[in-house]
C-alpha cells in the first residue's frame, strides 16, 4: 500500500480528515493505494470468466455441469491408461498402440460432443448474465473498454474449453509414456503428438468457443442461447450428411466448410493423418489445410463479431 | 479548472430524437443537482460524461479531460450509479462490489478492503454476504452506491439515486449522498426529476428541459420564490380568496383549494387570521411546489410582483406530488 498512488495530475489529492485531524467516521476513507488500470482490470475479468466457466465462486450447483462434462471428457483416457497399465502388469505388451480404440487421433470423436455441451451449458451464463441484469453499464463506466470486455470473456471461455479439451490428451500422453518399457523411449515415441493435439485443441476451443460466445452474446435469454448453440453445432453435420448423399461433391464441400463440427473433424484428420469420422468429410477429398484455414477464419470472424456486438450494444 | 465543461454539447438519437441540444455549461466541484423532467436529457448527459455515449456534436470534458479521447482516464476517477437495476441477483454484495473494484483496476487485496469499508459506509453489514436477489430496494440502492464509490472516485455521477425508495429510504440515501459530498470531498452530480429531493443535498442546481439548459445557479437563487401555499377548505374557497386578496396577497381559487404565494413568513399569519375570521372548515395547509417546468421557465427576475405569476402557475402545477395525509 506504500506504492505511490497513480493519480491524475489534474486532480488535487483529497484529504478526508475532519477539523483538528480527528477521525470520527471509519466508514469511508479515501484510497491511497495503487490503481493498476486497464490491463489489471482485463486480466481480472479474464480470470473471473475462466473461473465462472467452471462454476468456481458461484456456489455448488453451478459446478455440477462443468465438472461432470470435464470428467466425462477425461474418462476414456483414464480408462485407456488404466487398462494398459493392468495389461502391462499382467505381462502383456505394455503398449496402448494400435489395439486400443482410444488414441490421439480418435479422441476428438470422443471429446467433441462434450465440448459442444460444455459450450451450450456455460457460454450463455458467461455472456448473457451481464446483459440480462443490466450490469454492462457498470463495466463500461470503468477503465476497461467494450472491446476489452468482449475479449476477456471470449478468452476466458476459450481457455476453459482448452483445459477441458487438452486434459484427456495429457492423461493419454503421460499414460503412454509411463506404460512404455522405458520412459526415455516412451517420450521420444510420443513427443511428436504433443504439438498435434495442442494445435487441434486450440482450433476446437477457438472455433467452438468463438461460435458459442457469439451466439450467447446475441441471445441474452439463457435457454434460447443454449438451444441455439446446440443447434448450430449439431444440425449442420446432419445437413452435410444429407447433401453428401444426394448431390454433387462440390456442393458437399461448401456445406462441410460451413459446418463447424465437420471443419474440426477435417482438421483432426489432417493433423493426425487419420480418416475423418464423418463419411462425407472423408469422401470429399479436401486438402487438410483448407479445414485449418476454415477454422482460423471462423475463429477470427466469431471473435470479431462478438467484439462488435459489445461495441454496438446500447447501455 | 472546472470539474465539468460542456460546449454546445448535442446528442441526437436515431429517429430524430434530440436528447441534448447545444448545452454549454461549466461546473465547479461541489454537490451539483441535475434536475429536469423525465426525458429532459439528464441520463444522456451523464452517459456522455462517462464516455458511454458519443456526442453527436460539441465538446465535453471532465476534470479537463476530453470525453472523446480520454475516456479511460476519466473513468478511472469517476463513479457511476445507473438509474436502473444493474445487480446480478445470484451474487453477494461483497463479491459483486469486490469484482467491480477490480474492474476499476484495484489490486485484489485492496479491492476486498475497500469493499468492506464502502459497504459499511453505505450501511450494509451482515447482509452483505447474502445473495443480492433477496435484498430490499433500499439495500440494492446502497449496493449500487457502494460499487460507484469503491474505487474512491473524484467525481460521483448518480442517476436518480432515490428511485423506488420509500420516504425513510430516500432520507437515508440523500443523507449518504450529502455526507459523501461534504465530508469526503468527492464531487457529486445527482440527477433527479424531484426538485424537493435535490435541493436538500445540493449546493448548485442545473435545470435542463428538452436537452436545453434552463438555468444553472447556486441553490439559494432557486429557492427564494418557490413557495406556494395550498389552503384546502371544505367550503368558502371563493370567500377566502377574496379575503386574502383584500389583505394584499395574490390568491387563486382552484376548486376547494386556494393557492397563494409565500415569499416570507408573513402570509401564514394572514391566512390563519382570514380562515379564523371567516370561520371556514380548514382541511389542509400545505407548502406546495410548482411543477419543475413552471418554476424554471419563469425566468423573470425575482421580484414581489413575480409572486402573482407564481401563484397563477401553481394552478397548473396541481399535479405536483404533495398530496400527503390530511392534516
Amino acid at each position: 500500500m506504500s506504492d505511490a498512488p497513480i493519480r491524475s495530475a489534474t486532480t488535487a489529492p483529497t484529504t478526508a480528515s475532519g477539523p483538528g485531524g480527528s477521525i470520527y467516521d471509519l466508514g469511508y476513507q479515501s484510497y491511497q493505494g495503487p490503481r493498476l488500470g486497464r490491463r489489471s482490470a482485463v486480466v481480472a475479468l479474464y480470470t473471473q470468466s475462466l473461473r465462472a466457466c467452471f462454476g468456481i465462486g458461484r456456489g455448488g450447483r453451478a459446478k455440477i455441469a462443468p465438472f461432470v462434462l470435464a470428467g466425462l471428457a477425461v474418462l476414456p483416457a483414464v480408462l485407456a491408461v488404466g487398462f494398459a497399465a493392468l495389461a502391462a502388469q499382467a505381462g502383456g505388451a505394455g503398449d496402448l498402440g494400435d489395439a486400443s480404440p482410444i488414441r490421439y487421433e480418435s479422441y476428438h470423436g470422443l471429446v467433441g460432443v462434450l465440448i459442444m455441451l460444455f459450450c451450450a451449458a456455460q457460454a450463455p451464463e458467461l455472456f448473457g448474465r451481464d446483459q440480462r441484469y443490466g450490469v454492462l453499464p457498470l463495466y463500461f463506466s470503468r477503465v476497461l473498454t467494450r472491446t476489452d470486455y468482449a475479449l476477456a470473456k471470449v478468452g476466458g471461455l476459450m481457455t476453459a474449453l482448452l483445459i477441458v479439451e487438452l486434459t484427456p490428451y495429457v492423461v493419454l500422453f503421460l499414460g503412454r509414456v509411463l506404460v512404455a518399457p522405458d520412459p526415455a523411449t516412451g517420450i521420444s515415441d510420443e513427443i511428436a503428438n504433443v504439438p498435434r493435439f495442442v494445435l487441434q485443441g486450440l482450433l476446437v476451443a477457438g472455433l467452438f468457443g468463438g461460435l458459442a460466445g457469439l451466439i450467447a452474446a446475441w441471445t441474452p435469454r439463457r435457454a434460447y442461447a443454449t438451444a441455439a448453440i446446440i443447434a448450430v453445432l449439431i444440425i449442420p453435420p446432419i445437413i452435410v450428411g444429407i447433401v453428401g448423399q444426394l448431390s454433387s461433391q462440390d456442393l458437399a464441400r461448401i456445406f462441410v466448410l460451413l459446418s463447424p463440427a465437420d471443419i474440426l473433424d477435417g482438421t483432426n484428420a489432417a493433423i493426425f493423418g487419420s480418416i475423418p469420422d464423418n463419411p462425407v468429410v472423408a469422401s470429399i477429398n479436401l486438402s487438410g489445410w483448407v479445414y485449418v484455414a476454415a477454422a482460423a477464419v471462423g475463429i477470427a470472424a466469431t471473435v470479431g463479431l462478438t467484439v462488435r456486438r459489445f461495441v454496438r450494444i446500447s447501455t | 479548472m472546472s470539474l465539468i465543461a460542456l460546449s454546445a454539447l448535442t446528442k441526437h438519437y436515431p429517429r430524430g430524437v434530440v436528447a441534448l441540444d447545444g448545452l454549454t455549461l461549466e461546473l465547479e466541484p461541489g454537490i451539483i443537482g441535475l434536475v429536469g423532467a423525465n426525458g429532459a436529457g439528464k441520463s444522456t448527459l451523464i452517459k456522455i460524461l462517462l464516455g458511454l455515449l458519443e456526442p453527436t456534436a460539441g465538446d465535453a470534458s471532465v476534470m479537463g479531460l476530453d470525453v472523446r479521447t480520454q475516456g479511460t482516464t476519466i473513468r478511472q476517477f469517476v463513479g457511476y450509479m445507473p438509474e436502473y437495476d444493474c445487480l446480478p441477483p445470484d451474487t453477494s454484495a461483497t463479491d459483486f462490489v469486490t469484482h467491480m473494484a477490480r474492474m476499476s483496476g484495484l489490486p485484489s487485496s485492496s479491492a476486498r478492503e475497500r469493499t468492506a469499508e464502502v459497504l459499511r459506509h453505505v450501511g450494509l453489514y451482515e447482509e452483505r454476504y447474502r445473495a443480492i436477489g433477496g435484498y430490499s430496494t433500499g439495500m440494492k440502492q446502497r449496493v449500487k452506491l457502494a460499487q460507484a464509490l469503491v474505487h474512491d472516485p473524484r467525481l460521483l455521477l448518480l442517476d436518480e439515486p432515490t428511485n423506488g425508495l420509500d420516504p425513510a429510504g430516500r432520507d437515508e440515501m440523500l443523507g449518504l449522498v450529502r455526507r459523501t459530498g461534504t465530508e469526503f470531498g468527492i464531487a457529486v452530480v445527482v440527477a433527479s426529476h424531484l426538485l424537493g429531493e435535490i435541493e436538500r443535498v445540493c449546493d448548485f442546481l442545473v435545470a435542463i428541459d428538452a436537452g436545453r439548459l434552463l438555468r444553472a445557479a447556486p441553490l439559494g437563487s432557486f429557492t427564494e420564490r418557490t413557495g406556494v401555499l395550498a389552503i384546502e377548505v371544505e367550503e368558502g374557497a371563493e370567500a377566502l380568496t377574496a379575503a386574502l386578496t383584500a389583505r394584499g396577497l395574490q390568491a387563486v381559487a382552484d376548486g376547494r383549494t386556494v393557492l397563494t404565494a409565500v415569499a416570507d413568513d408573513r402570509p401564514y399569519d394572514i391566512v390563519r387570521d382570514a380562515v379564523a375570521e371567516l370561520g371556514l372548515p380548514l382541511v389542509r395547509l400545505e407548502q406546495r411546489r410548482q411543477s419543475l417546468e413552471d418554476l424554471f421557465r419563469d425566468d423573470v427576475p425575482a421580484a414581489p410582483a413575480g409572486a402573482g405569476t407564481s401563484a397563477g402557475a401553481g394552478t397548473s402545477g396541481a399535479a405536483t406530488p404533495g398530496g400527503g395525509a390530511p392534516a
